[in-house]
């Protein structure tokens, strides 16, 4: 990886390129990175530093934890090559005088007169002249798109108003390519274009032409990942080494659901950005998606204290607030972003989930519609509002709005799950079981589901009980922490007669609740069979030791114990003294 | 969201409507003179009147031409003022190119109509009357543009200018001779609905339905369209902002570059949801009609580029579903339906009835029972009678189309909706219990179709099936075990009574959308005849009479009384009147050949071929299969196929030829599904003819062992009709094997079971083997032999085909001869009459065992007589028939091997 110096200097010349040509959330990005490099101590005063360490105590307990972090440096043969625009950073600065031309444009731009700006730039022939026209144009293009799909709209949904622009920018960046005149900044917009006229394959290989040439667009690596729906195609693209690439790496993974990747990946980039609060944010979703919910809590409350004023992904925190029912860090959490900015979907969607641990469903629906309304492709929510429309046992909505989650992406299993749920409530197993079996497709290892598919299995309209076995084979073998499935498995095993496969598990079981110091129904019912089959089998010695064990608790049990007890005696007199 | 006001009506401005009010300007200028400027005669100008017409009628239809199709529209009517009509076309429609333009074109519009009471006309003032057809589409315009925002307008201006840019920039225009007759075909040919419409105009279309598809095609249709209804409804209430009263697409959209990008010159007009609803129905009976010959790739592409337009519109996901499902992709299928009925709000039980339809079309019986049951259930959580109704039905055609054993393992659970019961039924009671109650259930409802097709499901039941006693215990009463034809005529009867209703009610059952889009058809045919009728102008009249209206009565209702023929042909088939049989399947395929789906067509012309073939011998049946295969040759899994191959086998089997034989046997065997239970007609078959080849081989035991293992089949599914075949195939095989005795017993089996079953041919044909049986025994048995052979000689004779008609005089001539009291030499001809008869019908069925055998008695009656030249001559034919036999290969393989290498 390339020193910390280097990823300095080359950060700040980026964020100087991508504001002076109007990539503000590109710069955004890389600015926060820059500030993410441990500062130099030297160069800085003292409480500045002092805040910085501070802050991060927490973190470092919770980096001892992960060896990752010492042997992710990456092997000895890869080497970082220095990219060829690397050479010369100043390139991108061109002339060090905007012509006057440009200025006109750019603060045309930035008032958000796009069509104004690309006029000015019309006879324009320097790169970033070109560029800036080409962006103007497209963002015009769909600032009109955006209204006319609205005039449009029929009571079938969408129109299919389409960014007029295209075709003409289209024709333009394709010669521009052909003639090799073409700059990394242009490129990125030739990706756009082509993106969404779909020609992704196109686009891709644009995309890729842009980042390998101008590496510090997060934009265009963003957009990138996008087209990079499955392992296969991540894995066709050609990337020169750079550190951005593993950036790049770490969302496709995360995109991918391949989150242990990705997670090493971040927490190799944290030895260099160690103050990053993006790569923070990241770690804490790969590690809610790894269901890791203490850890996401403990990195969502550093975050907060770093910068109080952060939207972006503090829906995920107030999800593991639900999980977790913390409800008034729940509602501390929906005050503070509904001040910073009640208008967007985060903020929305937090206070949807506080009004859904509240158990008012109807205002927490309300506030997910609000959420889709400003987002209409915002995942989350039509999943969320699923949820609640199922606890409000409305379940035509919920199936409507998961399968709305679903139609946008369709990897989205807790949908899939839910769409199961809802139909297993109306009395449909065997039409729920589909569904489930697409959430167990993409989620194998989520214990949770099998069991939902084996409960499904296990319903008396269906008693498909060999299935429900499966199912529930499957979810002990991946880390069900309720521990249901291993009880289950033993009761089914049970009802079908097959008592030694019944003593496994229920010894399995019991060893468990014995290890997490577990009491319960269980354990009695668990020891009471095992009391049972040991004597059946003339084990007498285990037999009494579950009994005895069974003489610690009262109610029926106990007398039962005592029988049984009276009975390997007598059982045990015969054997040694045969009449 | 939306803040700008939608055009409250359903109709709204695109340039075609434009371009129809520009022409009607032209047609009805304010101007003093009868016959106005560009015209030169009356009847030029009533023609554009007539095509004006037709197009204002039109407007409703989904898509609209783009200009120049209109302009060649035009150039057929215009004649010679074709140029002036099209110029003035373009030119007032490129002119308009400021909002203000449009807002003076309507102005003038306005006054083209006369006063709304104005019955009284100046004679020489051409007023068009605000309530003729054209005058209510001009003020529909009115309207439509009175309301329009004025960002409508801005659209409706880009609209025009891509509806020129058409016409200067497309292909370039047309050069029409009106020589050519083939012409109109290539511009209809951009047209989307065009595929299929293609019309099938073979010259012999026959078709028939296969007994037992019926309910499927008749519910799918229904319960869609009890649903769309529905989810019309609640969806209305549900969204607030979308009325669906009035439905509008507050705009056309041109999406030439993405729906055809092939066809760069052509626009396509998206309208209003109504119109859409209806082309989507209309699809979805040309889907389940024409199965799998329904182009797949095409319709899906269309389908993805409707749903991109109107992605609120699920029913393209329905549609998806009948294309996935009549193509065979389950994957797919799966996918959609679930889909679809995800975004229906409610009605899930819906949802259930359609899924175990399809796992039934797919043959996966097991499935389809599971999720029939839950729909069962589910409708009567809901209380939905209508859908329970259906399932029942639904169900008990599943019961008698799939070979089930027992009902108990594949259902454990108290939801089963005979399950009060008791298990103790057979699967084939419960059948019973539960057609009487759906029937009443239907009847209850008040659903006619789902009546008639349960009546239809009943007959069937009673044309097999033995009424038995319900309860073991308890006083009996006493029943004739038979089959009742009478019974089975009555259903057929009341179901045809019941579907005749419908005449009367069909024209609230159209859908609306349906008839506006068959409009557009329409008004597609007669450009056509338009050519050939331009001289002659007052038949270009009739040619636009001729858009009429839809069949009045709903092609569902169609299917069903076809296939009440059907069950009539097929029962009549199995009582063994085949005059009766082949006269049902031609009422049917000569009546309802275009309501009935491609499949149901290729069964009835294997219906028919299967009867030339016995009553005429193969060459002509062969003659009829090469017709029949190729206008079936796109629908997968086809009847005609296993036709094919059965006549191969019949064929082979007759000619001596065992290896080939054996080989259609096996590819036949092949071609059922694997799955338990299904196909079982298929498979029965298939063993049943292995059985034949295996005993022309003289391989008995096996035969035998084959036979039996049959019968056991037979027996578990309960297939009493098919016992008493393989009964007789038994009795033949011991005959064969030269144990008379033991073969007797089988063949009186058989006998009981053909007189239980009514099945009368089959008797004659089971007391033919007993006749052959007893002669067998010796000489003393022959005049009883003739006894049971003359008593059903007239059955033999009258319904028989040439095989069994030649079989049975030759053993006519076996008994007179095995006679010891005959003397030949009295009565030649009472032997030599049948034996020449017989030896003609089998050579033309080119059966050579048993016509060497005729010649060869032959031979024996004429030495007898001392008739000298004629036993050299019956002689020869005898040896030609038995080296003919014995050496199959020498002849007849080019046969074989034109119809195999076809396959």
């Amino acid at each position: 990886m390339a020193s910390k110096e280097t990823c300095r200097t080359e950060l700040r010349s980026a964020v100087r390129h991508l504001s002076d040509r109007g990539l503000y959330s590109a710069s955004k990005w890389a600015a926060e990175q820059l500030m993410g490099i441990e500062q130099d101590p030297s160069k800085h005063t003292p409480s500045h530093t002092r805040f910085q360490r501070g802050s991060s105590s927490i973190r470092r307990r919770f980096r001892t934890s992960t060896p990752a972090d010492s042997s992710a440096t990456p092997a000895a043969g890869v080497s970082y090559i220095n990219t060829p625009s690397l050479m010369g950073v100043e390139e991108y600065d061109y002339d060090m005088m905007d012509s006057d031309f440009y200025m006109l444009a750019k603060s045309y731009f930035d008032c958000k007169e796009y069509r104004r700006a690309a006029h000015v730039l019309r006879d324009q022939t320097s790169k970033k002249a070109v560029f800036l026209r080409c962006y103007s144009l497209y963002l015009a293009g769909e600032k009109r798109k955006e209204e006319e799909m609205i005039e449009l709209e029929g009571p079938l949904g969408k129109s299919n108003a389409e960014n007029r622009e295209l075709v003409s920018l289209e024709r333009e960046l394709s010669t521009l390519r052909k003639n090799g005149t073409i700059d990394p900044f242009a490129l990125y917009v030739y990706g756009l274009v082509l993106k969404e006229k779909g020609s992704e394959n196109l686009a891709r290989s644009v995309l890729v032409e842009s980042v390998n040439s101008y590496p510090w667009n997060w934009s265009a690596w963003s957009e990138l990942q996008t087209l990079c729906t499955t392992i296969e195609s991540l894995n066709s693209i050609t990337l020169t080494n750079h550190w951005m690439k593993d950036f790049f790496l770490a969302t496709a993974y995360q995109e991918l659901r391949m989150h242990n990747e990705s997670l090493s990946k971040y927490e190799y980039l944290q030895t260099t950005f160690s103050y990053s609060n993006y790569i923070q944010a990241q770690i804490a979703k790969a590690q809610y998606n790894l269901r890791e919910f203490e850890q996401v809590e403990v990195i969502f409350e550093e975050l907060l204290r770093n910068d109080p004023y952060r939207i972006e992904d503090m829906d995920m925190y107030s999800n593991v607030l639900y999980a977790k029912e913390c409800f008034s860090a729940l509602s501390y959490l929906a005050h503070r972003v509904f001040l910073t900015d009640k208008y967007r979907p985060e903020s929305c969607c937090i206070v949807g989930n506080y009004y859904s641990l509240k158990g008012q469903h109807e205002k927490s629906v309300m506030y997910f519609r609000r959420a889709l309304k400003l987002n209409k492709n915002y995942l989350s929510a039509w999943t969320l509002m699923g949820h609640e429309y199922v606890e409000m046992k409305n379940t035509s909505a919920a199936v409507d709005a998961y399968r709305r989650a679903v139609d946008i992406n369709p990897c989205d299993y807790r949908a899939w799950y839910g769409l199961g749920q809802a139909y297993e409530m109306m009395g449909m197993p065997f039409y729920a079981l589909n569904y489930f079996k697409k959430s167990v497709f993409l989620q194998p290892s989520d214990s949770r589901l099998w069991i939902a598919m084996a409960q499904c299995y296990e319903t008396e309209q269906l008693h498909m009980l060999e299935e429900a076995i499966k199912c529930y084979e499957r979810a002990a073998n991946c880390n069900d922490r309720e521990a249901i499935a291993l009880h289950q498995l033993a009761k089914l095993h049970c009802e079908l007669g097959r008592s030694d496969k019944a003593a496994y598990y229920y010894k399995k079981d019991l060893d468990r609740m014995e290890a997490e110091e577990r009491e319960g129904p269980n354990m009695v019912e668990a020891l009471m069979f095992l009391a049972q089959h040991c004597k059946n089998q003339k084990r007498f010695d285990e037999a009494e030791v579950y009994c005895t064990r069974l003489l610690d608790y009262t109610g029926p049990e106990k007398e039962t114990a005592k029988s049984l007890l009276r009975g390997i005696r007598y059982a045990r007199d015969v054997e040694h003294f045969p009449p | 969201m939306a803040t700008v006001s939608k055009p409250p009506a359903s109709f709204a401005i695109t340039p075609h409507k434009l371009s129809i009010c520009i022409l009607v300007q032209v047609y009805a200028p304010p101007s003093q003179i009868s016959v106005p400027f560009p015209f030169s005669s009356v009847s030029q100008h009533n023609s554009l009147g007539i095509f004006l017409i037709s197009l204002t009628k039109a407007c409703d239809g989904i898509f609209e031409p783009t200009v120049d199709e209109l302009i060649d529209h035009l150039r057929e009517i215009g004649g010679l003022l074709n140029h002036w009509l099209s110029d003035h076309l373009t030119r007032r429609l490129s002119s308009l190119s400021s909002p203000d333009d449009l807002f003076n074109f309507f102005a003038d519009l306005r006054g083209i109509l006369g006063g709304s009471d104005s019955n009284v006309m100046d004679d020489d003032q051409i007023m068009l009357d605000p309530n003729s057809n054209i005058g209510i589409f001009i003020r529909r315009c009115l309207l439509a543009f009175n309301q329009m925002s004025f960002e409508g307008i801005c659209h409706l201006l880009t609209n025009i200018g891509s509806y020129c840019k058409e016409s200067l920039s497309g292909y370039p225009p047309y050069e029409f001779s009106s020589n050519d007759p083939n012409v109109p075909s290539e511009f209809e040919n951009m047209d989307m609905e065009n595929f299929n419409y293609e019309k099938d105009s073979e010259d012999f279309e026959e078709s028939s339905m296969e007994v037992g598809r019926i309910p499927y095609r008749g519910h799918a249709s229904k319960v869609f369209s009890e649903l769309d209804e529905d989810t019309n409804m609640s969806s209305s209430s549900r969204l607030g902002h979308v009325d669906r009263n009035a439905e509008v697409t507050s705009c056309a959209f041109s999406s030439s570059d993405i729906s055809r990008s092939s066809n760069s010159s052509n626009g396509t007009f998206l309208h209003t949801n109504w119109q859409v609803q209806g082309y989507l129905s209309e699809q979805a009976d040309a889907i389940e009609k024409r199965g799998s010959s329904f182009p797949h790739n095409a319709f899906e592409s269309m389908l993805k580029n409707l749903q991109q337009l109107a992605p609120e519109l699920h029913r393209v996901h329905y549609l998806n579903y009948l294309n996935s499902l009549h193509h065979d992709d389950y994957p797919s299928a799966l996918e959609n339906l679930h889909r679809y009925f995800d975004y229906s709000f409610g009605r899930y039980e819906i949802a259930l009835l359609c899924l175990g339809m399809m796992h039934f079309h797919l043959g996966h019986p097991k499935q389809a029972l599971e999720v029939l049951t839950e729909a069962v259930r589910v409708s009567q959580q809901y209380s939905d009678d209508t859908c329970l109704a259906y399932t029942l039905a639904a169900i008990s055609n599943l019961l008698s189309e799939v070979g089930i054993s027992k009902t108990s393992g594949i259902i454990g659970s108290s939801y089963w909706p005979v399950a009060g019961m008791g298990t103790s039924l057979s699967v084939q009671q419960q059948l019973f219990v539960l057609l009487r109650r759906s029937l009443k259930r239907a009847e209850g409802l008040k659903l006619k179709r789902l009546v008639a097709s349960i009546h239809l499901e009943i007959a069937k039941y009673e044309i097999t099936h033995v009424q038995r006693p319900l309860l073991s215990f308890g006083p009996k009463a006493s029943m004739k075990l038979r089959t009742s034809p009478a019974n089975v005529y009555k259903e057929l009867w009341l179901s045809s009574r019941l579907i005749n209703e419908f005449g009367d009610e069909s024209s609230v059952m159209t859908v609306d959308g349906a008839l506006c889009a068959s409009w557009l058809n329409s008004l597609k045919k007669p450009t056509g005849s338009l050519i050939f009728t331009q001289e002659n102008e007052t038949r270009s009249n009739d040619a636009f009479q001729f858009s009429a209206q839809p069949s009045s009565i709903p092609g569902s209702v169609l299917q069903l009384l076809g296939s009440s023929y059907l069950v009539r042909a097929s029962s009549w088939e199995m009582y063994g009147s085949a005059p009766l049989a082949r006269m049902n399947a031609l009422v049917y395929s000569t009546c309802f050949a275009d309501s009935s789906s491609l499949s149901d067509a290729a069964l009835a012309y294997s219906k028919l071929i299967q009867h030339m073939a016995v009553y005429k011998g193969y060459k002509d049946a062969f003659a009829a299969l090469k017709i029949a295969e190729e206008k079936f040759m796109c629908v997968s899994k086809s009847r005609i196929l296993i036709l094919k191959l059965q006549l191969l086998h019949d064929c082979a089997l007759h000619r001596g030829h065992l290896k080939l034989a054996q080989q259609f046997c096996n590819e036949l065997g092949v071609l059922a599904s694997s799955v338990t239970g299904v196909d079982m007609e298929l498979k029965t078959e298939a063993s049943l003819r292995n059985a034949r080849t295996l005993l022309a081989a003289n391989q008995y035991t096996q035969a035998a062992a084959v036979a039996h293992s049959l019968f056991c089949t037979c027996y578990k599914f309960n297939m009493q009709v098919k016992n008493a075949t393989v009964l007789l195939l038994l009795a033949e095989i011991h005959k064969r094997s030269g144990n008379a005795v033991s073969g007797i017993p089988y063949a009186l089996a058989s006998l009981s079971f053909c007189q239980s079953f009514n099945l009368d041919l089959l008797k004659a044909s089971a007391t033919l083997i007993l006749a052959e049986l007893w002669l067998s025994l010796g000489s003393n048995h022959a005049k009883k032999a003739l006894a049971l052979l003359h008593s059903s000689f007239p059955m033999l004779l009258g319904h028989g085909g040439l095989e069994l008609r030649s079989r049975a005089f030759i053993t006519e001539a076996k008994c007179y001869l095995a006679d010891p009291s005959f003397s030949v030499s009295d009565n030649p001809e009472m032997v030599l009459e049948p034996l020449r008869q017989a030896s003609e019908e089998l050579q033309l069925l080119e059966c050579h065992e048993l016509a060497s055998e005729a010649f060869y008695l032959m031979a024996i009656v004429y030495d007898k007589l001392g008739q000298l030249d004629e036993r050299e001559e019956a002689a020869y034919s005898f040896k030609k028939h038995i080296t003919a036999y014995e050496n199959p290969q020498d002849t007849g393989d080019s046969f074989f091997n034109i119809l195999s290498s076809k396959s």
